[in-house]
C-alpha cells in the first residue's frame, strides 16, 4: 500500500520513472518507493529522488485490486502496491540504474510507451 | 461538498492511520531488515535465479488456491525470503569478487556503494539470525511465526523483479474475463481529484460492510470531463462514485468497448521531446513569448537551460541614489508593470556604464543581477512548463538574433541546419507522394526513395538504388528529407524566396544551392521548402493590387507596365521607356486599356492582344499589352530578353501581323470609324485578340413609339439593337417585334413624339457638357419645357455614369484620336455625333433667347463659367500631350488660363461667354464644348476637383453642395453657382443671408432694402418691418452667432438687424440699376430692360444685347452711384 498523496492538484507531485507511482516528494523522501526501493534507494535521498522520479507525467490510476485489474496488469503494475500510478511518465530511469537492471535480466521498459511490443 | 471536506472523508486521521501507525512500530525492525536485504543479498539471487522460477511456479500455483490477495502476497514474500537465507549461504563465496568488480565499475555511486558498505557486517548478522531463530520458531505457533515474520518484512523493500516485462504488450490485451471500463463524466478539471478521491474512498470503506468493489479508475489528461472506472458492472461504479462531487452519474455510465480499453491507456499526448538546440518561447515573465534556444536538458526534462537575448533595462528609473534604502524602491518600481525593456544582446560595457560595477566575470560568463550571461545571451534555467514548445515558429529575424554573434563567423550553414531542425515537425507536412526523399538518419540512412504514401507521421516510400531497389519501407517522416541534386529544377514553395525557380547547383545536407532563374543569383534554401518543378518564373505575379502586365498610373504624366513583380515591388517600363522600380503605394492608379483605342500605321485600330509588329526601327514583333494616349503602345514579346519582353513604342509605328478585312478599312481621317457611338457594332479586325465590342446602345431602354407599318401606335421599350434594327417589346400583346429604327420614335413621358436620333444625339451632345459642367447644367434645362429638359437631365447623365459614352472615357474618345492628328478635328465636326445633333437642330447658342431649352442655358451664364472652367481645367491636364489644344486655346483664350478659373465671380468667365454670344456661330464655340465633352473621363481620374461632378453628385446636387462652400477653389465656384442657379431655378429663393454673398461685397452699401419677416417673429416688436434702407455694413459672424447687418433706414437710422429678416427692395421700374444675384449676369450691375410679374430681363449697361431673364426676387436694387 502506497501513499496516497492528498492533494491531487499539486503540480509536485512526482512518478517514479520505473513503476510510475505517484507520491508527493516528501512521501518519496519519507519512504521512497515501495515497489522499487530496492533497486532505487530513493528514501532520503532527494539527488535519487530527482533523477528517478519526473513531474511529467499524464494520466493517473488508482490501482484499487492491482491483482484483478486489467488496467494495472496493462500498465504492467498488477504486481505493485496498491496506489496512484500515472499512466504514461515521461524520461527514463538514469542509466546506470539500467545497466543495475540489466545485471539481473530485468527489461527495463520506458513508461513513456515509446516502445511498445 | 468542498475539496476539504471531500479529503476529510476518505483520509484516514494520522492517528488511525494504519500505514502510518504500522510504520513506526516497525521503525527499529525496519531498519534492520533493510540491511538485510541490501545489495548483496538480492545479487545473489541472480545467482539462484534458475531454481526460484521453480519456486515461483509453485507459488502461481498456490496463487490459485489462497484466497485473500495481501496475505498471499506476504506469504509468497516471506517464502522467498526465506529461501533467500539459504541461497546466501551457499552462494556467497564465488559473489564477492563479482561485488567488488562492479563496486568499480559504477565508480563514486552511492546506491551501490551504500549497499555494499555493511556487506560484511550483514552477512555476519544473517548467519547469527539464522542460528538464533531457527529453534525459536519450531517453538512457536505457525501462527505467530507467521506474524513475527509478516512484520519483519512489511516493509522492508521488496526484491525488484521487474514488472512482468517478459510479456508482451500485446499479450496484456483485455479479454472478456477481465472486468470492463466504464465511462464516468465528471467535472471538467477535476478529473484527477476525483480518481484519487476514489482511491482513498476505496481504503476508507475496505473494512467496512460494503467496501468499493472497483479495480482501478484512472483519468487522462487528453480527455478532459471523464474518467474511466475498471469494475465489473455499472452498479459497482455507481455505488464507488457516489457522494463525490463533481460526478456527473446523472450523465450515465458508459461501458467502454474491449477493443477501445487498451487504447484509452495508450492515448499520447504529442510529445514534446526537446533537445538541445530546440526553439522554445517562454510562457510567460519579462521574456514572455520570446524565443530561447535550449541549451542543456535535466535528466527527467523538467528543468531546460536555454539561452536568449536578455532584456537589460539600460534606462532604469532611479537616478540612481547609493543608500540601500532607495535601491529597495527602485526595484521595487521596475518591477511594477514596467514596460519591458527590449531584447538586446549583452554588453558588459553598455550595461557596466549603467549599473556600476555590479558585474562580475567569471571566465567566459557574466554574472549580472544574479543571472549569467554568456556571448551576450542570457543562459538561463526554466522549468518545463514555463515553456512553450509547441508552434514555437521561430521567424527568420528571431533566428538572425541569434546568429548575430556569428556575423563574419564560418557556421552560418549550422545555424541554417538549426533553423531547420527548428521547423522540421512542419516538414512533415511539406512531403508529398512522388517526392524523392532521402533516409537521413537511423538505420536506413542513406538510402534514397519516392514516397508512396503518408499517414500520419509515417511515410511509405519505394527505395531506390542498390539491392533494395523497389523495396517498400515505411519510416518516420522525421527521419527522410527531399533529395535534390545538382541540375533539378526547383521551385520554392515556401519562405522568403518564395516561387522562385532555378536550377540546383549544390547540395549540402538539407540546405540547397541553386541558381535563381530571374535574377541569376544563388540562393541556398532548406530541400524542405523545395519542390521540384518544370515551370520557369517566379510565380506569383501578384503584388498588393497589381499584377504583372499591369498598365499603372505612376504620377499625372507617366504611366507604366509593370514587367516584373518582386518580392515587394515592381520593374515597371514608362511610356518613356525608361525602367522604374516602383514600390506598390508609389503607383497611383491602375490604368484600364482594355476600351482605349489607337491606330495603327494602317489605320486598323489597335486592340489589346493583337499581335503586332514595328514598321520601321528595329521592326520588333510583339503582342498589344496596352495602349496609352492613342499613341504610345507597349508591347510584349516572350523573345526579348530585356525588360521581360516588355517594350514600349508608339502605335502609329505599328502593323497588324493578322490580314485585315477590307470593309473595315477606313481611311484614317474617318472618325466616324473610331467613334463607337457610331460603328455598327459588327465585325472587328481578324485575329484581334478582343474583337471590338461595340458600345451598348443608347437606345435601349428607350420607351418608344412606333410610328410606321403594321405596328403604328404601339408602344414599347427596346430592348435590344443590332445595327438598324431594334427589338422592341410592345407594351399591348406582350410581344417583341424586330422593327427598323426608322419607324421608332421616342416617346417622353408627357406622350410627345421625337425622332429617336434627335433624343439621342441631343442628348450626347448636352451628355459631352455635362460630364463636365455638371451641376449646373440640370438647371437651365429643369426651367425649359419639359422635352429637352427631360433629355438634357437624364440622359447625358446615363451616358456618362453608365452606358459606353465614348465621352466618359476621355483620352480615348475619338474627339481626341482626332486631335492628336489633326490640327482642327472640329472642321470635320459633322462626323462626330455631337456635331451631327448641333448641325441637325437650329444653331441653339444662335437661338437662345427664344429657344425655351436654350434660353434656360442662355440665363445661367455660370454654366459656361463652369463650362469653361472645365475646359480650362482639360486644356492643363491635357497639357502638351494635343496638338489641338492650341486651336482651342487660340479659340478661347481666356479658358487656357488657370486664372480664368480661379477668379469665380470674375470677368473671366463672362468675357468667354460673351465672347461667345458675339461670335455665336462661329466655330470658337463649337470647339470647346466638344472638347469639353471629350474630357469628363480625364477629369475624374485626375484632379480631385473634377472628381467632385460625378454622376452622384448631379442626381443629388441639393445634398451635396447646399453648404456653403468658400469659392477659392473652381470646384467650389462651380458649386456655388450651382447653389445659386439651383435656387433660382427650381424655386427661385433667396438665402435668408444672401446678403452676405461675396458678390454683394462691392456694392454693399448700394443695396436698397425692407424689413420683412419681424412682425411674424416679433423681431424689435415688429416695429421696423416694411422700413426701407440701404446696407451700412455686413460681413459674416462666426456661426455660433446671429448674423446681422447694418442697415441705415431712410429716416437716417442706422441699426444692426438680423440678416434673415433683410430682403431686398422690389424693383420698381425699368432701367432701374440692379444687382442679379442668379443667372448670367449674377453679381454685376445691371440694367431692368423690361418686366413681368416675376421675371426680369436685365443687360448690362455696356452691352445691352447681352440679356438674361432673371426672377424678380433674385435682384437687389442698388441707390444710384453716389446718390446716397
Amino acid at each position: 500500500m502506497a501513499l496516497i498523496p492528498a492533494q491531487a492538484r499539486s503540480k509536485t507531485l512526482r512518478a517514479c520513472l520505473l513503476c510510475s507511482l505517484i507520491q508527493t516528494p516528501a512521501d518519496w523522501k519519507k519512504v521512497g518507493c515501495p515497489n522499487c526501493e530496492e533497486v532505487l534507494g530513493l528514501k532520503s535521498q532527494p539527488e535519487k529522488i530527482a533523477a528517478c522520479t519526473t513531474t511529467q507525467f499524464d494520466g493517473v490510476v488508482a490501482v484499487v485490486d492491482p491483482d484483478q485489474s486489467w488496467v494495472a496488469r496493462w500498465q504492467r503494475t498488477a504486481k505493485y502496491v496498491r496506489g496512484m500510478y500515472a499512466v504514461r511518465v515521461m524520461g527514463r530511469i538514469p542509466e546506470e540504474v539500467e545497466v543495475a537492471l540489466e545485471r539481473r535480466n530485468i527489461k527495463y521498459r520506458p513508461r513513456d510507451q515509446t516502445e511498445m511490443d | 461538498m468542498s475539496d476539504e471536506e471531500d479529503q476529510r472523508m476518505y483520509e484516514h486521521e494520522p492517528e488511525e492511520d494504519p500505514i502510518g501507525g504500522e510504520q513506526q512500530d516497525v521503525e527499529p525492525d525496519d531498519e534492520e531488515m533493510e540491511e538485510t536485504s541490501s545489495g548483496k543479498g538480492q545479487a545473489k539471487r541472480r545467482e539462484v535465479y534458475e531454481d526460484e522460477e521453480e519456486e515461483e511456479e509453485e507459488e502461481d500455483d498456490e496463487e490459485e488456491e489462497i484466497p485473500g490477495r495481501r496475505g498471499h502476497k506476504r506469504i509468497k514474500r516471506r517464502h522467498r525470503h526465506m529461501a533467500n537465507k539459504f541461497v546466501d549461504l551457499e552462494a556467497e563465496v564465488s559473489d564477492d569478487d563479482e561485488e567488488e568488480e562492479e563496486e568499480e565499475e559504477m565508480g563514486a555511486d552511492n546506491f551501490i556503494t551504500h549497499a555494499d558498505d555493511g556487506d560484511e557486517e550483514v552477512t555476519r548478522r544473517n548467519h547469527a539470525l539464522l542460528d538464533r531463530n531457527f529453534p525459536e520458531e519450531d517453538s512457536r505457533s505457525p501462527e505467530e511465526i507467521a506474524r513475527a515474520i509478516a512484520g519483519r518484512h512489511r516493509d522492508r523493500a521488496a526484491p525488484y523483479t521487474g514488472d512482468m516485462s517478459e510479456i508482451p504488450q500485446r499479450l496484456l490485451m483485455p479479454s472478456v474475463h477481465d472486468a470492463s471500463l466504464w465511462q464516468i463524466r465528471v467535472k471538467v478539471g477535476r478529473e484527477r481529484e476525483i480518481v484519487f478521491s476514489l482511491m482513498r474512498k476505496a481504503i476508507d470503506v475496505e473494512y467496512t460492510a460494503r467496501p468499493l468493489s472497483i479495480l482501478s479508475a484512472f483519468q487522462r489528461d487528453s480527455l478532459p470531463g471523464m474518467i474511466y472506472v475498471e469494475a465489473r458492472s455499472a452498479k459497482q461504479v455507481q455505488q464507488a462514485c457516489q457522494g463525490l462531487v463533481g460526478v456527473y452519474l446523472s450523465r450515465g455510465i458508459q461501458l467502454v468497448p474491449i477493443e477501445e480499453m487498451a487504447s484509452l491507456l495508450l492515448i499520447k499526448k504529442q510529445e514534446n521531446t526537446l533537445t538541445p538546440g530546440t526553439w522554445v518561447r517562454i510562457r510567460r515573465g519579462k521574456y514572455a513569448n520570446d524565443l530561447a534556444q535550449v541549451m542543456d536538458l535535466t535528466e527527467n526534462g523538467e528543468d531546460v537551460g536555454v539561452r536568449l537575448v536578455p532584456r537589460i533595462d539600460l534606462n532604469p528609473r532611479d537616478d540612481g541614489g547609493l543608500d540601500p534604502l532607495s535601491k529597495k524602491r527602485k526595484k521595487a518600481a521596475a518591477t511594477a508593470g514596467t514596460t519591458r525593456p527590449p531584447q538586446r544582446l549583452f554588453n558588459i560595457d553598455e550595461v557596466a556604464k549603467v549599473y556600476g560595477k555590479s558585474i562580475t566575470k567569471r571566465s567566459q560568463f557574466y554574472v549580472f543581477q544574479g543571472e549569467t550571461y554568456k556571448d551576450g545571451f542570457l543562459e538561463k534555467d526554466f522549468k518545463f512548463n514555463a515553456l512553450i514548445v509547441d508552434d514555437v515558429n521561430p521567424t527568420l529575424d528571431e533566428i538572425t538574433q541569434f546568429t548575430r554573434r556569428d556575423d563574419g563567423g564560418e557556421d552560418s550553414m549550422v545555424n541554417l541546419s538549426a533553423i531547420a531542425e527548428a521547423s522540421r515537425k512542419a516538414a512533415i507536412a511539406v512531403l508529398q507522394p512522388g517526392d524523392h526523399i532521402e533516409i537521413f538518419e537511423g538505420e536506413q540512412a542513406g538510402v534514397h526513395g519516392v514516397v508512396d504514401e503518408i499517414s500520419g507521421d509515417v511515410v511509405t516510400i519505394t527505395a531506390q538504388g542498390l539491392d533494395i531497389e523497389g523495396q517498400k519501407m515505411e519510416m518516420p517522416a522525421r527521419s527522410v528529407r527531399k533529395k535534390f541534386k545538382p541540375g533539378d529544377h526547383v521551385k520554392v514553395m515556401a519562405g522568403q524566396h518564395a516561387d522562385e525557380t532555378g536550377l540546383v547547383v549544390s547540395v549540402a545536407d538539407n540546405v540547397v544551392t541553386f541558381v535563381s532563374d530571374m535574377t541569376m543569383q544563388e540562393i541556398s534554401v532548406f530541400a524542405k521548402d523545395l519542390r521540384t518543378a518544370a515551370e520557369v518564373g517566379t510565380g506569383s505575379n501578384i503584388v498588393g493590387n497589381y499584377e504583372l502586365h499591369d498598365l499603372v498610373q505612376l504620377d499625372a504624366q507617366t504611366v507604366g507596365v509593370i514587367f516584373k513583380t518582386e518580392r515587394d515591388s515592381f520593374r515597371v517600363l514608362d511610356q518613356n521607356g525608361q525602367v522604374r522600380l516602383v514600390q506598390p503605394h508609389q503607383i497611383s492608379m491602375r490604368r484600364d486599356s482594355s476600351r482605349a483605342i489607337a491606330i495603327d500605321s494602317e489605320g486598323h485600330e489597335l486592340r489589346i492582344n493583337d499581335n503586332v509588329k514595328e514598321v520601321d526601327g528595329e521592326g520588333r514583333k510583339g503582342r498589344v499589352l496596352h495602349t496609352h494616349q492613342s499613341f504610345f503602345a507597349f508591347l510584349h514579346n516572350r523573345e526579348i530578353a530585356e525588360n521581360g519582353g516588355v517594350f514600349v513604342t508608339r502605335a502609329r509605328a505599328l502593323a497588324s501581323l493578322a490580314p485585315k478585312s477590307n470593309v473595315l478599312k477606313l481611311a484614317t481621317s474617318d472618325l466616324s470609324k473610331m467613334n463607337p457611338a457610331l460603328a455598327a457594332p459588327s465585325g472587328g479586325m481578324v485575329g484581334s485578340g478582343a474583337m471590338s465590342r461595340g458600345p451598348r446602345d443608347r437606345h435601349i431602354g428607350l420607351t418608344v413609339t412606333v410610328v410606321k407599318g403594321p405596328n403604328k401606335g404601339y408602344v414599347g421599350t427596346i430592348k435590344d439593337t443590332n445595327g438598324q434594327i431594334a427589338r422592341v417589346e410592345l407594351r399591348t400583346g406582350n410581344k417583341i417585334i424586330m422593327i427598323d429604327k426608322e419607324k421608332l420614335f421616342r416617346r417622353l413621358p408627357d406622350g410627345k413624339l421625337e425622332p429617336l436620333d434627335r433624343v439621342n444625339k441631343g442628348g450626347g451632345g448636352g451628355g459631352g457638357r455635362f460630364g463636365n459642367m455638371g451641376p449646373p447644367q440640370p438647371n437651365p434645362y429643369s426651367n425649359s419645357n419639359g422635352g429637352s429638359n427631360f433629355q438634357g437631365g437624364r440622359t447625358p447623365f446615363g451616358a456618362v455614369g453608365r452606358t459606353p459614352n465614348p465621352y466618359a472615357d476621355g483620352g480615348k474618345t475619338p474627339a481626341w484620336n482626332a486631335s492628336s492628328r489633326t490640327p482642327n478635328p472640329y472642321n470635320d465636326s459633322g462626323k462626330t455625333p455631337a456635331w451631327n445633333a448641333s448641325s441637325k437642330t437650329p444653331n441653339p447658342y444662335g437661338d437662345g433667347g427664344r429657344t425655351p431649352a436654350w434660353n434656360a442655358s442662355s440665363r445661367t451664364p455660370n454654366t459656361y463659367a463652369t463650362g469653361s472652367n472645365s475646359t480650362g481645367g482639360a486644356s492643363s491636364g491635357w497639357g502638351g500631350a494635343t496638338p489641338a489644344r492650341t486651336g482651342w486655346g487660340g479659340a478661347t483664350p481666356g479658358r487656357a488660363t488657370g486664372a480664368s478659373w480661379s477668379s469665380s465671380t470674375g470677368d473671366g468667365w463672362g468675357s468667354p461667354a460673351r465672347t461667345g454670344s458675339s461670335t455665336w456661330d462661329s466655330s470658337t464655340w463649337s470647339a470647346p464644348t466638344p472638347a469639353a465633352a471629350a474630357t469628363p473621363g480625364a477629369h475624374l481620374g485626375q484632379t480631385p476637383a473634377y472628381a467632385a461632378p460625378t454622376p452622384v453628385a448631379h442626381q443629388t446636387p441639393a445634398y451635396v453642395w447646399s453648404a456653403p462652400t468658400n469659392a477659392a477653389t473652381p470646384g467650389d465656384a462651380m458649386f456655388q453657382s450651382y447653389n445659386q442657379s439651383l435656387d433660382k431655378d427650381e424655386n427661385p429663393q433667396l438665402e435668408p443671408e444672401w446678403i452676405f454673398d461675396n458678390i454683394l461685397t462691392n456694392y454693399l452699401n448700394r443695396l436698397k432694402i425692407i424689413i420683412k419677416g419681424t412682425k411674424d417673429a416679433q423681431y424689435l416688436h415688429g416695429d421696423y418691418e416694411g422700413r426701407t434702407g440701404v446696407v451700412v455694413a455686413a460681413s459674416r459672424n462666426p456661426d455660433d452667432y446671429q448674423q446681422t447687418a447694418r442697415i441705415r433706414f431712410d429716416n437716417g437710422e442706422e441699426r444692426s438687424v438680423i440678416a434673415k429678416y433683410i430682403v431686398p427692395q422690389e424693383p420698381s421700374k425699368n432701367d432701374e440699376e440692379v444687382l442679379t444675384l442668379a443667372g448670367k449676369h449674377r453679381g454685376r450691375p445691371v440694367v431692368i430692360r423690361e418686366m413681368s410679374d416675376d421675371e426680369i430681363v436685365v443687360s448690362s449697361r455696356q452691352n445691352p444685347a447681352d440679356i438674361d431673364n432673371v426672377a424678380t426676387n433674385m435682384v437687389v436694387p442698388l441707390v444710384e452711384e453716389g446718390g446716397r
